[in-house]
């Protein structure tokens, strides 16, 4: 166990070895022991229908991750995340359902929801300089009611252009959604984002040392803001793919989906990036949320219980936390 | 005046002593003999491997090559319970006592006598009060740790040391944090163990010390075995070349001075109660020391220029009015800073070499946002190349570096951006005599080159050694400024603390 431990603790060469360091190694071993240890417990894990499944959950807790990813790596953390997805879901929904507008416009307005609350997170965080933990912990309470004053009642019968990512190709027997493609893409672009340009470089040094990155002549606060108003915009995609794949907008699925925020900070954790902020690597968080989608999927098919489920999710995320903790002692 | 019985038996003997760390040599066939009663001296700059070699004697770390030979037979160390067995303690220099209990519950901290299931105070009190005895000191032993001061603390760590039946004591710079008048306790103390057969390693760089206390001196040099001496066959001068490789006089280079134009000109700066009306002139082609005890606003004063805090005044660079509302102006107007601790304030530990190089100055290796990696890379490789920075790849975590090539780093990220006001903040502190030596090079090129360099640093004789003027600061006021030739150890200290009629 040590020895798997120091394995993907044991410091790497920085931010631009995506593939070459070990940084992704460790993660992309825990997803292989995974998918072996669930292949062994049910006959119907490896297959190409069970596969797309797996995508399609993983589809929106991953584009959550993105979102969260870019705040962990600042040494901060997004409670508010799914609600923040749930507010642009029945924002799109409902503008299109109930006051007739364009269902296209709505997307983009339900996407500038989602950064605009961003940007509210960015702004108690840098103005008023207020922990992260603490602002998000105000605002997911302020987004679920906003979501609840706005709609109580699941909005359905959506029209076809807003549930368009939902449809569906094949490739080699499994289905894959649109919407999975479209964060695959997502994934990359922030990829090249955070390794190629100032802007991402700016977002590690801050996470790794605000003070001295101030001192470097980096903007710390337009960083931050930028950040989350960036998560902002990730968490409302979100909530346009969860849109495409249920084919409603539902006021509580930022409710049962504080799974999906328990969720997508574990593939953050999973995937290498680090809670102290500074070191983490994107398609990290990509294998971070694949493990989390293989266990539930897995789980599910082996009969456990959902609340059994939700137990196994939990300690996935301390034994995530732990190894970060380690790996910053170990030196 | 060297210790004063003759030593006896060999206790210790180190044998070859090799250890990797990741990236990292940190010692390569290191030697070291210890007899009883003596005081060996471990002798090393910053990064020498003093830390590793005493901490691979006392079980923290394992050595990966190499023998140890304990009274003559082969021993492993291999966690600190071996250590303790063999009878070597080490007092590092952060303690390890509880705070909030007594003398005697420390000395005898995770080995409390027991009779008939309860402890045996008695017992506890009585040994305490023996040992304390020994070493000729009068503290209670009923008093708390909290209640001692810094020099009592240490006495108490050596009481534990030998509770627990020491045969080597290692004493980690113990002098570091202690006055004069403790210093001669300590050194009475330390005399008293050597008559009682103990075998002390005692690792200092203070050489004064070390001529005082030690019987024997082994230098270490970038984690290699340099040499052994006899202390009595020995001088300064040739310890401190077997230390860093060359005579203390070329320590600083010989500097002309070709003042140039006003590069920067402060005037009536000001900042709350810290700066007062703060006013000089920075010339092209000069470096301007800035001495003064902690406290007298130096940092301030550089921070306020940095633009890194606000302040009022009047700011000029090459005559234009200069106004910097944070760093990015600063930086914009050539003007950088090199923090005081440029571990938490100037380098970003888990990044890379190369990220920490470039990283303000991406605007000219960046189109649109997008860094060119091919221009970063050249970049990167020719201030490694100027500056001699020990990396083995640019990707290389500074975290993994040693304090000077750390510092070496900082430089590098400010020399790429084209500096022209350099404001340096103890630019040598914490760092080993052989880099600081090249960083003493680097700024006298840069002056050559016509940059002007505010050093603020607390160590006199580099004030001494660098500076073409010196401003003294007290209480937030530049109190005298004094020429090279003028100035002296001891007129700097006097305005610093105000006993010069200032």
């Amino acid at each position: 166990m040590s020895a798997f431990v120091s394995r993907i603790t044991r410091r790497r060469s920085g931010v631009l070895d995506v593939f070459k360091g070990s940084a992704i190694m460790g993660p992309l071993a825990a997803l292989a022991l995974a998918i072996v240890v669930f292949a062994t417990q049910s006959d119907k894990f490896l297959s190409g229908s069970n596969f797309s499944l797996i995508l399609q959950q993983v589809m929106v807790v991953g584009t959550l991750a993105i979102g969260q990813t870019l705040i962990i790596l600042t040494a901060g953390i997004d409670l508010s995340c799914s609600w923040i997805m749930a507010l642009s879901t029945v924002m799109m929904t409902g503008l299109t359902m109930r006051s007739g507008m364009d269902p296209v416009v709505a997307i983009f307005v339900g996407l500038l929801v989602g950064m605009a609350f961003g940007l509210l997170n960015g702004w108690l965080v840098t103005a008023i300089r207020l922990p992260p933990f603490i602002v998000t912990l105000g605002t997911f309470s302020i987004a679920t009611a906003l979501v609840h004053i706005y709609t109580s009642e699941t909005i359905n019968r959506l029209p076809n252009v807003q549930t368009f990512l939902g449809n569906t190709f094949t490739i080699a027997g499994t289905d894959v959604t649109y919407g999975s493609v479209v964060m695959l893409i997502l994934y990359v672009v922030v990829w090249f984002v955070l390794r190629s340009t100032t802007a991402g470089r700016a977002v590690y040094a801050v996470g790794d040392n605000p003070e001295a990155a101030r001192l470097a002549g980096i903007n710390t606060n337009r960083v931050l803001m930028g950040v989350y108003a960036m998560a902002g915009l990730f968490y409302a995609i979100a909530g346009l793919l969860l849109v495409a794949r249920t084919g409603v907008g539902d006021p509580n699925s930022g409710g049962a989906g504080t799974q999906d925020n328990l969720a997508a900070i574990t593939a953050v954790v999973l995937g290498g990036t680090s809670l102290f902020g500074g070191r983490g690597l994107i398609f990290g968080t990509l294998i971070g949320a694949l493990i989390v989608g293989v266990f539930r999927n897995g789980l599910q098919l082996m009969g456990v219980e959902s609340n059994y489920q939700v137990l196994i999710t939990g300690v996935l995320v301390i034994l995530a936390v732990a190894v970060d903790a380690l790996s910053h002692r170990s030196k | 005046m060297s210790g004063s019985t003759s030593p006896g038996n060999v206790l210790l003997e180190m044998q070859g002593i090799g250890k990797t760390f990741p990236g990292v040599r940190a010692l390569e066939g290191v030697q070291l003999t210890v007899k009883e009663g003596q005081v060996h001296a471990l002798l090393g700059e910053n990064g020498a491997g003093k830390s590793t070699l005493i901490k691979i004697l006392s079980g923290a770390y394992r050595k990966d090559e190499g023998q140890i030979l304990f009274e003559g037979q082969p021993v492993e160390i291999r966690d600190p319970h071996d250590a303790q067995a063999l009878g070597i303690s080490t007092i590092y220099q952060e303690f390890n006592l509880a705070h909030d209990l007594t003398v005697a519950e420390n000395v005898f901290l995770g080995h409390l006598p027991t009779k008939g299931g309860r402890v045996d105070w008695s017992t506890v009190k009585a040994r305490t009060r023996e040992i304390l005895d020994t070493l000729g000191v009068e503290l209670s032993v009923d008093a708390p740790i909290s209640s001692l001061s810094i020099a009592e603390q240490q006495l108490v760590e050596i009481a534990k040391a030998l509770n627990r039946k020491t045969r080597i004591l290692i004493m980690d710079e113990p002098s570091a944090l202690l006055g004069e008048k403790d210093l001669a306790n300590l050194f009475r103390v330390v005399r008293s163990l050597q008559a009682q057969g103990i075998g002390i390693i005692y690792i200092s760089h203070r050489l004064r010390e070390i001529f005082e206390l030690a019987d024997e001196v082994t230098v270490l040099k970038d984690g290699r075995y340099v040499a052994t001496r006899k202390v009595s066959e020995v001088t300064m001068d040739d310890l401190v070349k077997l230390m860093i490789g060359r005579d203390l006089k070329d320590v600083y280079p010989k500097r002309t001075v070709e003042q140039g134009d006003v590069l920067l000109e402060v005037g009536n700066l000001s900042q709350s109660k810290l700066l007062r009306d703060i006013s000089f002139q920075l010339h092209a082609g000069e470096i301007v020391g800035f001495a003064g005890i902690v406290g007298s606003g130096r940092t301030e004063l550089a921070r306020a220029i940095f633009g890194a805090d606000p302040s009022s005044g009047e700011m000029r660079i090459a005559g234009k009015l200069y106004k910097p509302h944070s760093p990015a102006a600063a930086i914009r107007n050539g003007v950088a800073l090199v923090t005081e601790d440029r571990k938490a304030q100037g380098l970003f530990l888990q990044l890379s070499v190369r990220i920490n190089t470039t990283i303000s100055g991406l605007r000219r290796l960046t189109r649109l946002g997008v860094i060119n990696f091919g221009k970063e890379l050249t970049l990167v490789k020719r201030m490694i190349q100027e500056l001699r920075i020990k990396t083995p790849t640019p990707s290389f975590l500074v975290v993994n570096m040693s304090g000077g090539n750390q510092q070496k780093v900082v430089l590098a990220r400010w020399l790429s951006v084209g500096t022209r006001i350099f404001m340096m903040d103890e630019p040598t502190r914490g760092i080993d005599v052989g880099s600081k030596s090249e960083i003493y090079q680097i700024m006298d090129e840069l002056t050559k080159q016509g940059v002007g360099i505010i050093m603020i640093s607390s160590e006199l004789p580099e004030v001494l050694g660098m500076s073409d003027r010196i401003m003294v600061m007290r209480q937030g006021r530049i109190v005298k400024e004094l020429s090279r030739a003028e100035a002296s150890e001891e007129t700097i200290m006097q305005y610093a603390v105000g006993s010069a009629g200032a």
